[in-house]
């Protein structure tokens, strides 16, 4: 690990040198990285974490002399609506339209939405164009089996800093059943793309590992009420219950659970790991929640501490652990980048897809490499509690959200 | 907990929710029955409300669920509370309807229903770049007082919905009943033109039934956000289609229809959710709405259209 280590370290310094080289190209030339992510509706406070984790990455570059000559703009799109309050697939794949018919964009970052993401991959499969996401985690669009679907020209497209829920949720059930030794369960969807593939990949291996699985419905994030829900459940006497899906039914989940089923554990994916969920619901509401990320976990680590750092003066606010994933996922492209021009070819789309593809990159979550379908080769699920801590901001998700641990991976 | 318990449980939820739909009803019944118009802005005054309701119990001090208050104090802080957003939504409702729904008095047809749909898109959109897209912490001063019966959990927030709702509702009974702008609001309602003839001022009874209706859902969401502690940009949408359901259910019009429509489509809501499955309360209540509208259209107590005219 000591090389890792020493890399991480060494990072900055490394584009500065590989940017002193290329100067010479001259510094009006530019390409664009696209970005989506749902910067209005539910999500937004998250979704503005990951942004800025990308935008660190490319302004971080920018400042030392661009990458292998190239000033890199970004172009941020926002597939949050107003009718939908939240993410939304139909504009996700407008602007994944919008990215592909702009030459100049040769990869693109986002979506934080498995249901945009769904959306936008065929299009950007055809465009040839690589986006890297650095939180959507719903197995189906990197699933070969669901290539036609989802990569409709052939190649992978969609690359991803973090793993997947055919990991994140069956890893969560082995935790559930192994450490806090759950019995029986009641599983909850938020009726999106990735709320209800978290929720059906962490039921089967649930009743894999012999928990008895006491029911399973969808909530409304639209609506209010879930009062009607937990009443249903309470009588059936569950040791715990697992929400898949995002924040904007978490929120009031959380608030009506901590009313009508106080004492059941409660868990969910990395949907539920934000600060809308904090500030939404609040303590003692959000108090106890068990929530996975799809990434390991490394703001505690020494090393990555000047890099939070460096991000909480540029932004004014922590980075978050999909802040983290945002800036590998730009160290990605930078590399690809870099390595398209050292090998003289033309930088844009194609060969920096086919770079991406062949990326071996020290980032701050470790070595990033992809196998075939464009999901990360290290597979981490970790597990945190949100534990009240009054010497922090109660909205701080680095402070609220105890790391309790590695999700077990199935055998 | 027995199945017994379950169902009164889920018929206590229902009430509440019951509570809330009425309250909201009442504001589409009070305009329709006035100008034959649907107001599609009352979805989001009810949210506006909401808004302005937290704002006005922070303006005391309150904040999240971290102070409570007893006695005195929270009486005076509830009543504060809904003093402040009743008067200020149902203003909220006298402006709409001055500044975009009276210059749309004379024209004919559907121009002023679709001017309150661009309204209600204003009012929301307004609030999503204002205040942000992120749900609030509603501050809710209320201890956790609940007492068992028969095994199910009253607890205080719902002896409060049912309390405000019923003194409301009986409130706005004499007042329509009993006083001479009642008289007058329902004399407009039967025959504007003639109203008009008999002397009656038909501006300052439009301008009470918005204020009035306005000023309900303030009271309504104010509730809402006590009972949920919560409140975020999108809560019009669902609860006021629920709402227009329940008016539609009880009689477009007709003031007793819109509470009784309202208490039952909560019942519906909680009781659909126990015995079919959440996911399709949405399927339910919206085949009602349907199934009134080509079978019974004047609803539970409406009075039958061709009276009308």
């Amino acid at each position: 690990m000591l090389s890792r280590r020493t890399l991480i370290v060494q990072l900055p310094a490394l584009a500065l040198a590989g940017s002193y080289a290329v100067r010479a190209f001259g510094a009006d030339k530019s390409v664009t990285v696209g970005i989506n992510l749902p910067l209005t509706g539910a999500d937004a406070q998250a979704a503005t974490k990951i942004k800025q984790g990308a935008q660190l990455a490319f302004d971080e570059a920018n400042a030392a002399g661009g990458v292998a000559g190239y000033k890199v703009n970004l172009l941020v799109l926002d597939d949050g609506t107003a009718t939908a309050g939240q993410y939304d697939p139909a504009q996700a794949a407008t602007n994944a339209r919008k990215m592909v018919s702009d030459s100049s964009v040769v990869a693109a970052i986002g979506p934080q939405m498995s249901g945009s993401g769904k959306a936008m991959s065929p299009i950007l499969s055809q465009g040839n164009l690589a986006i890297i996401t650095p939180a959507s985690t719903n197995p189906d669009i990197t699933n070969p089996k669901m290539a036609a679907q989802y990569r409709p020209a052939g190649k992978a497209v969609y690359f991803r800093t973090v793993t997947t829920d055919a990991y994140q949720g069956p890893n969560m059930a082995n935790y559930y059943a192994d450490t806090l030794k759950v019995k029986s369960v009641y599983v909850l969807d938020d009726s999106g793309a990735f709320g209800v593939g978290i929720a059906d990949s962490f039921q089967t291996q649930a009743e894999k590992r012999g928990i008895k699985v006491l029911g399973r419905d969808q909530l409304n994030p639209k609506e209010a009420d879930y009062t009607t829900i937990l009443t249903k459940i309470k009588p059936m006497n569950a040791d715990a219950i697992y929400y898949g899906g995002v924040a904007q039914a978490g929120v009031k989940l959380a608030k009506q659970s901590y009313d009508i089923l106080p004492k059941l554990i409660k868990g969910g994916g990395d949907g539920m790991h934000s600060t809308d969920l904090l500030s939404g619901a609040g303590f003692p509401a959000a108090e106890g929640w068990y929530v996975t990320i799809a990434a390991p976990h490394v703001l505690d680590k020494p090393e990555v501490a000047a890099w939070a750092k460096r991000f909480q003066d540029k932004f004014g606010g922590p980075p978050e652990d999909y802040s983290i994933t945002a800036y590998d996922a730009g160290l990605v492209i930078i590399d690809a980048i870099k390595r398209v021009a050292a090998a003289g070819k033309e930088v844009n789309r194609n060969n920096v897809r086919d770079a991406i593809q062949a990326s071996k990159v020290n980032t701050l979550q470790g070595e990033v490499s992809f196998d075939e379908n464009g999901d990360i080769t290290n597979r981490v699920v970790s597990v945190f509690q949100i534990r009240k801590d009054d010497k922090y901001p109660l909205n701080d998700t680095i402070h609220q959200y105890k790391y309790v641990g590695v999700a077990p991976a199935s055998s | 907990m027995t199945t017994e318990a379950l169902y009164l449980q889920q018929i206590i939820n229902g009430l509440s929710l019951g509570a809330m739909y009425a309250l909201l009803a009442l504001g589409f019944t009070l305009v329709y029955g006035i100008l034959e118009l649907i107001n599609f802005a009352h979805f989001n005054v009810f949210m506006v409300a909401s808004f302005i309701g937290m704002w006005a119990l922070e303006l005391l001090g309150l904040s999240g669920q971290g102070v409570i208050l007893t006695g005195f104090a929270l009486v005076g802080a509830l009543a504060f509370g809904f003093v402040v957003t009743m008067v200020l939504a149902g203003l909220l409702g006298v402006a709409v309807e001055r500044i975009a729904l009276r210059p749309m008095r004379a024209v004919r047809g559907t121009a002023a229903m679709i001017t309150t749909i661009g309204v209600s898109y204003i009012l929301f959109n307004a609030v999503l770049l204002t205040v942000g897209a992120d749900s609030k912490n509603y501050p809710n001063p209320m201890p956790d007082m609940h007492w068992d019966i028969g095994g199910a959990t009253l607890r205080l927030r719902e002896v409060l919905i049912w309390g405000v709702a019923l003194v409301l509702m009986a409130g706005l009974h004499l007042f329509v009943n009993r006083t001479r702008l009642g008289k007058a609001m329902r004399a407009t309602a039967q025959d504007a033109e003639a109203a008009r003839m008999m002397g009656i001022d038909v501006d300052r009874v439009i301008i009470t039934a918005f204020f009035l209706g306005s000023a309900l859902a303030g009271a309504a969401a104010l509730i809402f956000g006590l009972y949920y502690n919560y409140t975020s940009f999108i809560i019009g949408y669902s609860a006021g289609l629920r709402a227009f359901t329940a008016a539609v259910l009880g009689g477009i019009g007709s003031v007793t229809g819109a509470m009784v429509g309202g208490i039952l489509i909560g019942l519906i809501e909680a009781l659909g959710g126990q015995i079919v499955s959440v996911r399709w309360d949405d399927v339910i209540i919206f085949s009602i709405l349907v199934l009134v509208l080509v079978f019974a259209p004047s609803g539970l107590f409406g009075r039958p259209s061709a009276t009308r005219s």
